[in-house]
């Protein structure tokens, strides 16, 4: 299968057709290259192919005319060399499992999923290693707030992978003048940070609802970063990745932005709603409360020194108050180095 | 995958190889060093940029390495210095010409030999003679054949016929674990106990400084490397030469540990130089058309209950210096009686020695069936060209390629680490160690390692229950494939498992790790207990020993 090729661009898969992978289609179309976009469901895709436009997710963005979407799952393995992966995380397994039939060695696939999957710890890459037999494999990651993209706001996002090839395909695909794409050989690093931010942006809103100034938001981000980057070192991370676009950039975006879901989890429970009455009238899952518990429960086996994670962990799953759960992390009689001490001694034996 | 029963080896597992390349090597020598010279001279050869750069690369690594040395006015300083000095200034194809001449000393230093009558030497009369030397103790047999005792206490297990059909079907890298000297022993009677002719291995040249040794190494196939060589132009010579081998069918081993492991755990670090070059011969294989143009990868552990220099290794470890003595000169190693009297031990010991051989990997780090093809972890077979090819032809891609050998390395140690046989001596000293360390939280290592016997001392019965619990996780995680442990390990209850322990320890360290009074268990040697309770680290097993062991 020819991947790049200046003249005859090659056909572009991209899988999920929520607001993310709409827009990313879209781009790839600008750009010259005959785009499938890949939905589950056959109506969507139809109703997309008949009126250019995502109603459900970007009905103000009208599609190049280079996307066609499909709910054939496996021509887009038997037509695509480069394939977008951007299905929700809980998705991912199944998908690429049934996707594999189709794939070999000389497919790339770059996924834009922000998750770790419970129990397994595993990361989205990890599982795309796991279901097809290809190695070429990227993840995009970055400050994303797709309606903004889609506006044509300048903005950036960071293609990490171990291959060049994967990194040149995938800016060769992307990249518009308001489009910046950066390469990263750390993937490890880029995708913890992705994911685990949705935590940190929880805990934002927390802290703004709880009615706390900029001082307790700017703790709250730093030291979240801090023990987002001591997670991500422990898996193979480089700690420089976390300073970066796909690390801080994209905990700003986050954090900064009221209409993150994850911010909103955060904002009502600090207001006094249950998470059960918060989960029932939000259509999609805030990814980040799936994702505190997966973290936390690692952090705990794993002994590393995670406080605002367990601290938001406390509040969704153990019943703890915001106020409480927050005001513990600036407990004072808690030695703050404790866990790195005794992290530093079992990291000699 | 079918596994080996456990149990002793049923004799040969196969009549002794008689074919493969290796037999007539001594016939293409000459041939293989000119192509490992030409294409050398192929990759630098008319560019002036390259060659300046890797001949002046090559002086002032060697000034600098010949001065460390504290060398003054050897001609081979001079050489060099004389060479810095006046490369620039040279035409075209003296540069070239210098760079052919030390291309070929180079490869003519690494080349090995092999000598049919040295090998049928070896695999006979060797063993008759050493088993007078090594009859196990308290047998009343005169003479007892050394392949026999060597199939009594060397236990091939896993996926050996596996490896067996693959040695057919293409090229086999055997990658084992390296933790002792006497690991090329113990992996070149194996092979020859499988059926395989020998395989052409890279040692230490200061491994060949034992004529007796050097006599059997350089005559079955051991080709030299010169470790204190660390520029690109020897490096390169040293890759193309395996590149080479393995393209002309002879199955090698390397140890990608890089020398053998100095904290007595299980290898996750690996050096990725040579490993890479069965990719290169893969491609290199399919551009030519060769008819078998696969490489197998196939990692596999070497699990002693005792290692011969485990106090120098975890010394040098310990020093935290390991990379600067790369080369250990003077250890146990280098003492003829004390292998011999080590030998001995392990062979007349209740325990075996058990050579784990994992599932076959290709150079891409996907696993290998026995009819040669590599599938995907979802049992999907594998179109390896497509990992390769560029606009349908196979192609080298450095980045790509160093990118594949890096997830390869990541596969090795993964099959490392589920295919490590844990054994009585491994567990007990975990055990231990874990529990005084628990004890004494406030300690850092070095501190912890200077403990007293009466500071160590821990009831029997505490011991016991924490082993158990230990053995437990163990045998869930076996379960799982995650981790693999010995028949006694398995099987034994507590006691019976430390006793074995104690008395591997016993027959070979003069200071044991760890020493058993009336109701407790103390440490010995606290530096050794460390370096065998290290075999079990990285499996998250620490968090099980519990505060109720402080007694």
């Amino acid at each position: 299968m020819t991947v790049l090729d200046a003249t005859g661009r090659p056909r572009v898969g991209v899988l999920g057709g929520g607001s993310w992978g709409t827009v990313l289609a879209h781009l790839a179309a600008s750009n010259g290259y005959p785009v499938s976009l890949w939905l589950r469901d056959p109506e969507a895709a139809a109703a997309i192919n008949a009126t250019h436009r995502n109603a459900k997710y970007l009905p103000d963005l009208e599609l190049h005319p280079g996307v066609t979407a499909t709910a054939d799952l496996l021509a887009i393995g038997r037509d695509c060399g480069v394939i977008l992966v951007v299905v929700p995380s809980h998705a991912l397994r199944e998908t690429m499992a049934r996707l594999g039939d189709t794939l070999d060695g000389s497919h790339i696939l770059i996924h834009a999923i922000k998750g770790i999957e419970p129990d397994s710890f595993m990361r989205m890459s990890q599982i795309l290693l796991e279901e097809t037999c290809c190695k070429k494999i990227g993840v995009l990651s970055g400050p994303n707030l797709a309606k903004e993209v889609a506006l044509g706001h300048p903005s950036a996002t960071v293609i990490a992978s171990g291959y060049q090839e994967v990194i040149e395909a995938g800016s060769e695909i992307l990249r518009s003048k308001a489009f910046r794409v950066y390469g990263n050989p750390d993937v490890v690093g880029t995708e913890i940070g992705g994911s685990l931010k949705n935590i940190l942006a929880i805990a934002s809103g927390m802290a703004d609802g709880l009615g706390f100034g900029d001082n307790t938001k700017a703790l709250l981000l730093t030291r979240g970063l801090a023990e987002v980057t001591r997670l991500g070192v422990g898996l193979g991370a480089d700690p420089m990745t976390f300073s970066g676009l796909s690390g801080i950039g994209d905990l700003m975006a986050t954090c900064f932005s009221p209409l993150s879901r994850n911010y909103q989890v955060g904002n009502r429970l600090a207001k006094g709603e249950s998470l059960d009455a918060i989960r029932s009238d939000m259509r999609q899952v805030a990814e980040g409360v799936r994702t505190t518990k997966t973290v936390a429960r690692y952090a705990r086996t794993h002994g590393i020194y995670m406080p605002i994670t367990e601290g938001i962990y406390r509040i969704l799953y153990e019943g703890a108050t915001p106020k409480e759960a927050l005001s513990g992390l600036l407990d004072v009689s808690r030695n703050p180095y404790e866990g790195d001490a005794a992290k530093r001694v079992a990291g000699m034996l | 995958m079918p596994m080996t029963p456990p149990g002793p080896n049923p004799g040969p597992l196969a009549a002794p190889a008689a074919d493969g390349p290796i037999f007539h090597f001594n016939r293409d020598r000459d041939g293989i060093v000119d192509e490992v010279v030409d294409r050398e001279l192929a990759r630098v050869g008319g560019s002036v940029d390259a060659l300046e750069l890797a001949l002046n690369d090559a002086a002032y690594s060697e000034i600098t390495r010949l001065e460390k040395a504290g060398r003054r006015q050897t001609p081979e300083l001079n050489f060099w210095r004389e060479l810095h000095r006046t490369l620039g200034g040279k035409p075209l194809a003296e540069k070239e010409a210098i760079y052919r001449r030390l291309a070929t000393g180079y490869a003519r230093d690494i080349v090995g030999n092999f000598d049919l009558k040295a090998y049928r030497f070896a695999t006979s009369v060797v063993p008759m003679g050493l088993s007078l030397i090594m009859r196990p103790q308290g047998t009343s047999r005169r003479f007892v054949n050394m392949n026999t005792t060597l199939t009594e206490r060397v236990r091939i297990q896993g996926h050996v016929e596996t490896l067996q059909a693959l040695a057919k079907k293409g090229t086999v890298i055997l990658v084992p674990t390296h933790s002792s000297n006497l690991d090329s022993i113990v992996i070149g009677w194996a092979i020859y106990h499988l059926g395989l002719p020998p395989f052409t291995y890279g040692a230490g040249k200061n491994l060949f400084t034992n004529p007796i040794l050097s006599y059997f190494m350089r005559n079955l196939g051991a080709y030299r490397v010169d470790r204190r060589l660390t520029h690109g132009l020897y490096k390169d010579v040293l890759k193309t030469y395996s590149t080479v081998l393995l393209e002309r069918g002879y199955h090698s081993l390397f140890f990608p540990g890089g020398g053998r492991c100095r904290s007595g755990a299980i290898e996750q670090k690996l050096k990725l130089g040579l490993l890479g070059t069965g990719l290169t011969a893969y491609i290199n294989n399919l551009q030519r058309g060769a008819a078998n143009p696969n490489v197998y990868i196939v990692p596999c552990t070497l699990n002693y209950p005792l290692v011969l220099e485990a106090a120098t290794l975890i010394d040098d470890q310990l020093q935290q210096v390991g990379r600067s003595r790369y080369i250990i000169e003077d250890d146990e190693f280098s003492h003829a009686t004390l292998v011999g009297r080590f030998i001995k031990q392990v062979l007349s010991m209740d325990v075996s020695v058990v050579i784990q051989i994992g599932e076959p990997l290709d150079p891409f780090g996907n696993r290998v069936g026995p009819d040669g093809r590599s599938y995907d972890k979802r049992g999907r077979e594998i179109d390896l060209r497509k990992y390769v090819e560029v606009h349908g032809v196979p192609q080298h891609q450095a980045q790509r390629d160093q990118q594949y050998t890096k997830e390869l390395g990541v596969a090795i140690a993964d099959a490392y680490t589920r295919n490590n046989v844990i054994m009585p001596s491994h567990l007990v000293a975990f055990t231990l160690f874990q529990i005084l360390k628990r004890r004494h939280p406030k300690l850092d290592l070095f501190k912890l390692l200077r403990l007293g016997e009466e500071a160590s001392s821990v009831p029997l019965a505490d011991f016991y229950r924490q082993l158990e619990l230990l053995r437990d996780e163990l045998l869930m995680l076996s379960e799982q494939g995650r981790i693999m442990v010995s028949g006694v390990v398995r099987k034994g209850p507590a006691e019976a498992i430390t006793a074995n322990a104690l008395r591997s320890f016993g027959m070979f360290h003069a200071v044991p790790p760890l020493c058993r009074s009336d109701a407790a268990l103390s440490a010995g040697d606290m530096k050794l207990l460390l370096f065998y309770q290290n075999r079990l680290s990285g499996y998250g097993l620490e968090a099980l020993v519990s505060e109720e062991a402080q007694a």
